[in-house]
């Protein structure tokens, strides 16, 4: 195992450990009962998909839990995105709808991988994500085109998680190796694009601004017409206007949200040497 | 939101079975949320979601009680008919002998 697939996959699987405890924060409290179940349900797989990943890279002295765990909170490489607070509904399903999009693009073309167990564990992961990405967007359609408040919250938290969505798309630590040892089949920023264009055209069809798009003191405006001009148009692509470069979290280059979470997610495996549940 | 009534199979030659609800605005998030409400542990292999606003019933269930003896309906009434028959046989049988 090259150093570079030990970096990916570990930027792979910190992603899913991360937004997948996000998630979990929800269990009990989501907005009904019925969603708290299948949200629950959400952020066991991610953090399940996280555990598939991490064995990929474990070995002696690093089990799964040791990599999920057992690592100072700025060895972590996962987006910015992931580890920010829920804040409220709306900017959770924002989050959601933009990483599991991100999250099928990037996934789509590892399938293309060359590393034979990468390729089956990422078309088993695939398979499961279908019902996240049909999750996301029944949700997203149904509050886009709700009452003004569910609109204008919407809008305004997808603004803010659209800023960051960039981010996933950070190169890599050792990006570089892993496209000359030849098994990473798409570079970040080619991947950047696809998303950006998916963004770019699922968000005009929701009638939904991109991070430009603040139009907070007049809620009852978000209309597609309005939105439209705001994010689509072939001039926006170009000067990725909407979304914010570089994430830093690739290179371990975190907010104090993510230590706020290690705390929470890592103090029984720290003061609990070697239990086990 | 409305209740929607969740019904579910085993395999593919079982009936489909009453299981529960949910309350959803529209039957694909019905689905969407039945699927992890009822089958998150492999229970079956299909879900069906009915709105329970399209689920006809009387709405008085007494029309269903029956008020007379009914018993004729049910094939227990006709365990002695074996042997009624074998008495007509025994009776046949006589007839012919004498």
């Amino acid at each position: 195992m090259s150093r570079a697939f030990e970096a990916v996959v570990t930027a792979l699987a910190d992603d899913e450990l991360i937004l997948g405890h996000r998630h979990s924060e929800w269990t009990g409290y989501a907005p009904h009962i019925e969603e708290d179940v299948a949200f629950a349900s959400i952020a066991q797989d991610e953090i399940g998909h996280a555990s598939s990943y991490y064995s990929l890279i474990a070995g002696a002295g690093h089990d799964v839990d040791a990599l999920a765990l057992g690592r100072p909170a700025d060895a972590y490489r996962n987006a910015v995105i992931c580890e920010r607070p829920n804040t409220d509904w709306a900017f959770t399903l924002a989050r959601h709808w933009l990483y599991d999009h991100a999250d099928d693009i990037r996934s789509q073309a590892l399938e293309q991988t060359s590393e034979p167990k990468l390729r089956q564990l990422v078309t088993k992961i695939r398979r499961e994500e279908r019902y996240h990405l049909l999750h996301a967007d029944y949700w997203m359609k149904r509050v886009a085109q709700g009452p003004v408040e569910a609109r204008s919250r919407i809008a305004s938290a997808m603004a803010s998680a659209f800023a960051e969505a960039g981010g996933l798309f950070e190169p890599f630590e050792l990006e570089q190796e892993a496209l000359e040892e030849g098994w990473l089949p798409v570079a970040s920023p080619v991947l950047r694009t696809r998303f950006l264009e998916w963004a770019t055209s699922a968000l005009d069809e929701l009638g939904l601004p991109g991070a430009t798009g603040r139009e907070e003191t007049a809620p009852s405006e978000f209309v597609a017409s309005s939105s439209g001009d705001l994010i689509a148009g072939e001039g926006s692509l170009a000067k990725e206007p909407a979304v914010v470069a570089e994430g830093g979290g690739r290179r371990g280059r975190h907010t104090d949200d993510l230590r706020e979470l290690w705390i929470a997610m890592t103090t029984q495996y720290r003061e609990n040497e070697g239990a086990t549940w | 939101m409305e209740v929607f009534e969740v019904f579910r199979r085993a395999g593919h030659r079982d009936p489909f079975e009453h299981c529960g609800n949910v309350i959803a605005p529209d039957s694909d998030m019905a689905l969407l949320l039945a699927k992890e409400c009822f089958l998150r542990r492999q229970e079956g292999q299909h879900l069906w979601v009915v709105a329970r606003s399209d689920i006809h019933s009387f709405s008085d269930e007494s029309v269903l009680e029956l008020a007379a003896d009914k018993s004729y309906r049910f094939a227990s009434a006709y365990r002695d008919v074996m042997h009624k028959r074998e008495r007509a046989h025994d009776r046949v049988r006589e007839l012919q002998v004498s």
